[in-house]
């Protein structure tokens, strides 16, 4: 393992000015960071099914569905306060820039089901408490 | 030709037809097929069949169609509204493929070619007059691919009926042009009327012909190309032309089914190219774990992250 030694701050204070953003996730890999025009095109064109959502993304067929996220647990998509620092060794500082409870997870051309990976990842949080919470006698 | 249908929703595939006329239910029919918009980067692609009796050919000459390429927009429309008048005779009926079908299907997992979509459109539109009670008895096609495998396979397909596939077929045979100008006209009219479902604000309509080698067609490509999600579901990514203006102009965009190689799909798939055996070292590398992630991690795709 990489031995990290940086410290990442998150301010915490910014949970509760932050917007509830809808958050998609992408059967690809986009190499672009930054503002995109998602309802303009994405929540425009997606098609409510009767077991699913459909649209396209450059051309190619999509199906998907929203997925809450673990009960108890909120979704946050955080953004350095200042520039990512040029080594790991620095300590970082991210701000809360929105919040999610949900989220539209994208296949391709294969409808949503419960074997999707994200929705089995979903197990984990309850999974975990049985593990690792406290025991009562 | 009542389009509402297809414009409710032109991401999808639709089917639009006149009524059958009675006596095609009774008397042996020939049918001509043909289809209008198969070149352009731009808009659906229509499938047209048009059918009557054997016994009504001469006065389907004497409405003068002709191939659909030979005429006017207005001459057109004129013909199809004869067309529309003669309707005791003549049924018609029209498959809509959606740019998003082209799209979607020609770049599906596994790939559909534009022939085989036009192939099982044309069957599909065949089947439906039959399904509908048209005595059918002779069949004509216009193509573009070669006419005697694709005459073959129609022949197979419909046992008992007389198919004759022909390269300008549409300007030899009245009912394909008869079938040519009803694809032409709904094409021309959906392509004119276009709804955006992008929500783009008043998008400019001079997109000229369509075809990838009209100026007009390209300055509208270059205007409306987003830089993330390419174009609107108007435009046929499936062709080389809107293809070659996202890769120079588009960010990149990778799926897991794409055939790329070499040194840097490797690395950004995070598997080892052969070429990292002659590279120094990484030393120390993270991979290298002490113990092995159960299962029930690796198929969820959870890791623990010690960094952001």
């Amino acid at each position: 393992m990489s031995c990290n030694t940086s410290v990442t701050h998150v301010h915490i204070s910014s949970v509760s000015q932050a917007q509830r953003a809808p958050v998609h996730l992408m059967p690809c890999e986009i190499e672009h960071n930054g503002p995109a025009q998602v309802s303009q095109y994405l929540t425009a064109t997606t098609k409510d099914r009767k077991y699913e959502k459909t649209v396209s993304f450059r051309g190619r067929g999509l199906k998907g569905q929203e997925l809450s996220c673990p009960q108890g647990y909120t979704g946050l998509v955080l953004k350095e306060v200042v520039d990512k620092p040029g080594s790991d060794q620095e300590d970082r500082t991210v701000r809360v820039s929105s919040v999610f409870d949900k989220v539209t997870y994208w296949n391709l051309e294969t409808p949503p089901n419960s074997d999707d990976t994200v929705v089995m990842a979903m197990d984990w949080p309850e999974l975990a408490e049985a593990i690792h919470g406290p025991v009562e006698d | 030709m009542d389009l509402s249908s297809f414009e409710m929703d032109n991401s999808v595939s639709c089917r639009l037809a006149s009524q059958i006329p009675d006596v095609c239910r009774t008397e042996d029919c020939c049918l001509g097929i043909d289809e209008a918009g198969r070149g352009p980067v731009l808009g659906p692609m229509v499938y047209g069949i048009c059918f009557c009796p054997v016994s009504r050919k001469e006065k389907l000459k004497e409405l003068k169609v002709a191939d659909s390429k030979t005429l006017t927009e207005a001459e057109r429309e004129r013909l199809f509204q004869k067309l529309d008048e003669s309707r005791n005779y003549v049924g018609w009926a029209l498959q809509i493929l959606s740019p998003n079908t082209i799209s979607t299907s020609m770049l599906q997992r596994t790939k559909y070619n534009l022939n085989a979509l036009s192939h099982d459109t044309a069957i599909a539109l065949v089947q439906y007059a039959l399904d509908n009670g048209v005595q059918l008895k002779e069949v004509y096609v216009d193509t573009v691919g070669p006419a005697e495998k694709y005459q073959e396979k129609l022949s197979q397909r419909f046992p008992g009926i007389e198919v004759t596939v022909k390269p300008k077929a549409d300007s030899l045979f009245p009912i394909v042009s008869a079938a040519s100008i009803c694809a032409k006209v709904a094409r021309d009219r959906v392509v004119k009327g276009w709804k955006f479902n992008e929500d783009l604000g008043d998008v400019d309509p001079d997109y000229g012909s369509g075809y990838p080698n009209d100026p007009k067609t390209k300055a509208w490509l270059l205007k409306y190309l987003d830089p993330v999600f390419g174009y609107p579901q108007f435009v046929r990514f499936s062709w080389s032309t809107a293809q070659t203006l996202m890769d120079s102009k588009a960010v990149p965009v990778h799926w897991d089914d794409d055939e790329e190689d070499g040194e840097k799909a490797a690395q950004r798939q995070n598997n080892k190219s052969m070429l990292s055996y002659f590279s120094a070292s990484a030393g120390g590398n993270d991979q290298s774990q002490t113990h092995k992630t159960h299962r029930f991690f690796t198929e969820r795709r959870l890791r623990s992250l010690n960094t952001l």
